[in-house]
């Protein structure tokens, strides 16, 4: 088998998994019981969060642990909530769905909520986690450039006094582009300062989802200037059903489950003790081999592009080095999926294809790919599973595939 | 790929590899893929036997409802796959709006009429025998095909030889003019036989589960399902002949005449002290009033006597050999003989020999055939049948041919 795509999901690494081990038997217990056994595995837990935060320069209780990096990104808007609450009064009420003249039950079912509120910038490249949720409040999308990254100029067109959330993404999970959050953070900062001088109350946020970032990127949020950001397990070679969102401490977020209070009171649930001891040993491994993961991925890409044949590269220039797309135009990628498969060599398309349920990549159509472009995509993601023999093997059998597939076009 | 069906058996015979490739121009098929194996047979056999073939994905509902999976990309998939694996073209052909408005719309319709309609005739009548047929026609198909059990005998629909698959229940509506352009490629073999194909040739889905029903209804069921779409209220379940109340239902519409599940009735679940089970006998539906009874002789659950509604007679098998001989007596004037898909004419001057026109008939998909008198509009059996819902079809047949049929009033 030949993996590449390792943006979509990685295996646990053997270190992962028997770090985690001992707590799904031996050191089962309940974080919030009584008695001592309980209160190590607690502190374990408190450990191994501290662990993770460490990694991006930030402390345990600046994270709640979620289940997912989909979780994460939802608990982040929950900042919105927060802001509603505060301005709810007589002469700002809390929205309501549009229509609340009273409507029968499967007229309820079918609709869904649109909220009045206008509050909320996202890049149009996001992830659907983040798209849906933006939707939901009303937000607006930000125009990237041809290169995939964020239109400056857009963003700062598009910021009001109205605005409280902007949600960008270090790494995007298509194409690999990394956002220069830095810069965003600098003009979010500005803003801050602007409002404060006019008495104007509404906090600005940055949010940022860096679940494909941790692999072979140095992550500071300080340094980034983010108010939040996003942490996935299962991107990293750690256990699927584990994210973190970091949240800094001038933003106050809504509880996404309520209960026993755990995650400071905005996550309620027993405490997935092993899958934050494996989440904590993946981070670990990551930032160890940041420096040689790097290298090795520049030199499987450099591969791949000389060996590959009659293709056009699409991610050019500011992205990651194990992102790898391609374009074969008037070829239907999904096609060459399920050829490449028959091979044992597994990739993806941003093609609209039965994996995406029928819809083209909005990542590949806002950075102006036409049509048969984007339906001729390949994306390749590089990972710990792959060694230069299969770098060397996998761009032979993919060149011979797309030659038969145009054979086969050509016969007709 | 795997020679060793005969050609002939499939019907398929004009064609064989050998001879296509001799051809400058093969006949062009498109077959509708669902996913499943009998489409996917049905395409690499066509493929096998020098076709070009084509497979076509009908995308007729993608909807996910709230708790309820739309499996149709994992089935898009799979049949994406296996045109790949057999080295065919594949397209996607989105009728969604089509059938939301022909079938979907009529099925709830039927219901808030206190009907139990049955969508896949519709589905096979309006989209894949109609708009798919057009579109492939206009795309200069020689044929379209598709995996049904079902054969075509002498330009005739036929009952397939797997009497336990056969699905002409689903197709009695199709209309001839595309009968005349179909291919069942698989409607002679058995579905182990599909299977066994399936496997030999290394098509992954050879043993893919079956889906069951409705294809947007999924597994969640027909009751979940209304109730995204139409305004129930709860009502009374009344015994009929005491018109006591004995408990209360969901919606006078979840239920079918004959039913003896899911009664909400104090005590024990439709029981009584007794231990008999009640029926529903009547649905009132201006009232909102589910009519129950545990007589099981009630008549409105026996009947010797069905009235069919939009009945559909197959102009293509009433010129069949065997039945040419009743359809002339009910005409009078064979010459005549009311052509292709009409409805019956009405049996007027007819004496009384020719209104018995004996067939056999199938009340339900799979149910056991059963003979009958029809007179053009009314089904008349020899004791009494326990009587089907409304708005389901009796299909009619003589011998294994496929006479059309209509839909219960």
């Amino acid at each position: 088998m030949i993996y590449l795509d390792h943006a979509a999901a990685t295996p646990v690494s053997q270190k992962v998994l028997q770090a985690m081990k001992p707590y799904f038997t031996d050191d089962f217990f309940n974080p919030s019981a009584a008695y001592l056994p309980a209160k190590k595995v607690a502190a374990d837990y408190e450990t191994a969060k501290g662990t993770i935060a460490h990694a991006i320069g930030a402390k345990a209780n600046d994270l709640v642990i979620t289940g997912g990096a989909t979780e994460a990104n939802n608990l982040a808007f929950t900042a919105l909530e927060t802001e509603l609450k505060l301005h709810s009064g007589p002469h700002r009420s809390l929205p309501s769905p549009r229509g609340s003249r009273a409507i029968s039950r499967a007229a309820a079912l079918r609709n869904t909520p649109s909220w009045s509120v206008n509050s909320v910038l996202y890049l149009e490249t996001e992830h659907d986690s983040i798209r849906a949720v933006a939707q939901k409040y009303s937000g607006i999308a930000i125009k990237v450039l041809p290169n995939g990254l964020v239109d400056l100029k857009d963003l700062k067109s598009k910021i009001t006094d109205e605005t409280i959330l902007i949600s960008m993404s270090l790494v995007n999970n298509e194409i690999g582009t990394i956002q220069p959050l830095a810069e965003v953070s600098a003009l979010v900062k500005n803003i801050r300062i602007d409002r404060l001088k006019r008495g104007i109350e509404t906090p600005i946020y940055l949010h940022s989802d860096a679940s494909q970032a941790l692999n072979l990127l140095d992550i500071n949020v300080a340094r980034l200037g983010v108010d939040m950001m996003t942490l996935n397990a299962a991107k990293i070679y750690g256990p699927k059903g584990v994210g973190a969102l970091y949240v800094s401490h001038d933003v106050k977020l809504q509880p996404i489950s309520v209960g026993g209070g755990q995650e400071q009171g905005l996550r309620s649930g027993t405490e997935n003790v092993p899958g934050v001891i494996g989440f904590a040993e993946a981070v670990c491994e990551a930032k160890e081999h940041l420096n040689g993961n790097r290298k090795k991925y520049a030199n499987f890409k450099k591969i791949l592009l000389s060996e590959l044949e009659n293709y056009e590269l699409i991610n050019k220039k500011h992205s990651l080095d194990n992102f790898v797309v391609l374009c074969y135009n008037g070829i239907d990628a999904e096609r060459l999926i399920y050829l490449l498969e028959e091979q044992n060599i597994y990739v993806a398309t941003g093609a609209a294809c039965a994996a995406s349920k029928g819809k083209k990549s909005h990542v590949l159509k806002a950075i102006g790919l036409s049509d048969s472009q984007i339906a001729g995509s390949l994306r390749l993601t590089l990972g710990e599973t792959n060694s230069e023999e299969q770098i060397h093997e996998a761009a032979r059998i993919i060149n011979s595939v797309v030659s038969s597939e145009k054979e086969r076009l050509r016969n007709g | 790929m795997d020679s060793s069906i005969e050609t002939v058996r499939l019907g398929l015979a004009p064609w064989s590899a050998a001879e296509s490739e001799r051809s400058i121009s093969r006949p062009l098929v498109f077959v509708g893929m669902s996913g499943g194996v009998d489409s996917s047979v049905s395409a690499m056999l066509l493929k096998e036997h020098g076709y070009k073939v084509v497979g076509v994905y009908m995308k007729n509902w993608s909807r996910d409802l709230p708790g309820m999976k739309c499996p149709w990309a994992e089935d898009l998939a799979d049949a994406k796959r296996v045109a790949v694996k057999l080295g065919i073209d594949f397209e996607v052909w989105d009728f969604e709006e089509a059938y939301h408005e022909k079938v979907v719309e009529y099925m709830l319709d039927e219901f808030k009429k206190g009907n139990t309609p049955n969508p896949d005739i519709m589905c096979n009548q309006e989209i894949k025998f109609k708009l798919f047929y057009e579109k492939a026609m206009e795309r200069g198909a020689d044929f379209i095909a598709t995996g049904h059990y079902a054969r075509i005998i002498d330009g005739k629909l036929a009952r397939a030889v797997d009497e336990n698959k056969d699905q002409t229940y689903f197709l009695y509506r199709i209309s001839e003019d595309a009968l005349k352009h179909t291919l069942f490629p698989i409607g002679e073999m058995t579905k182990p036989e599909v299977k066994k194909l399936a496997e030999k040739n290394g098509l992954h889905n050879a043993y893919k589960k079956e889906s069951m029903g409705v294809c947007f209804v999924g597994e969640v069921g027909m009751k979940d399902f209304l109730k995204e779409y139409i305004d129930i209220k709860p009502g009374e379940i009344r015994e009929i002949e005491s018109e006591k109340v004995l408990g209360y239902h969901e919606g006078a519409i979840f239920y079918t005449i004959g039913q003896r599940h899911g009664l909400y009735l104090s005590g024990v679940a439709g029981e009584t002290n007794d231990g008999m089970p009640y029926y529903v006998v009547k649905k009132d539906l201006d009232k909102n009033i589910v009519y129950v009874s545990k007589n099981l002789n009630n008549e409105n659950i026996w009947t010797k006597e069905l009235v069919l509604k939009d009945v559909f007679i197959r102009g293509d098998a009433v010129h069949s050999r065997h039945f040419a001989t009743n359809w002339e007596r009910v005409n009078e004037e064979p010459r005549n003989a009311r052509p292709l898909g009409r409805e019956l004419p009405e049996a007027n001057g007819c004496d009384e020999a020719c209104r018995e026109w004996t067939v056999s008939t199938r009340l339900r998909h799979r149910a056991p055939l059963i003979q009958a008198k029809f007179d053009g509009k009314k089904l008349i059996f020899e004791s009494e049948i326990k009587r089907p819902a409304s708005g389901q079809s009796a299909v009619l047949y003589d011998g294994e041919v496929c006479l059309g049929g209509g839909i219960i009033a």
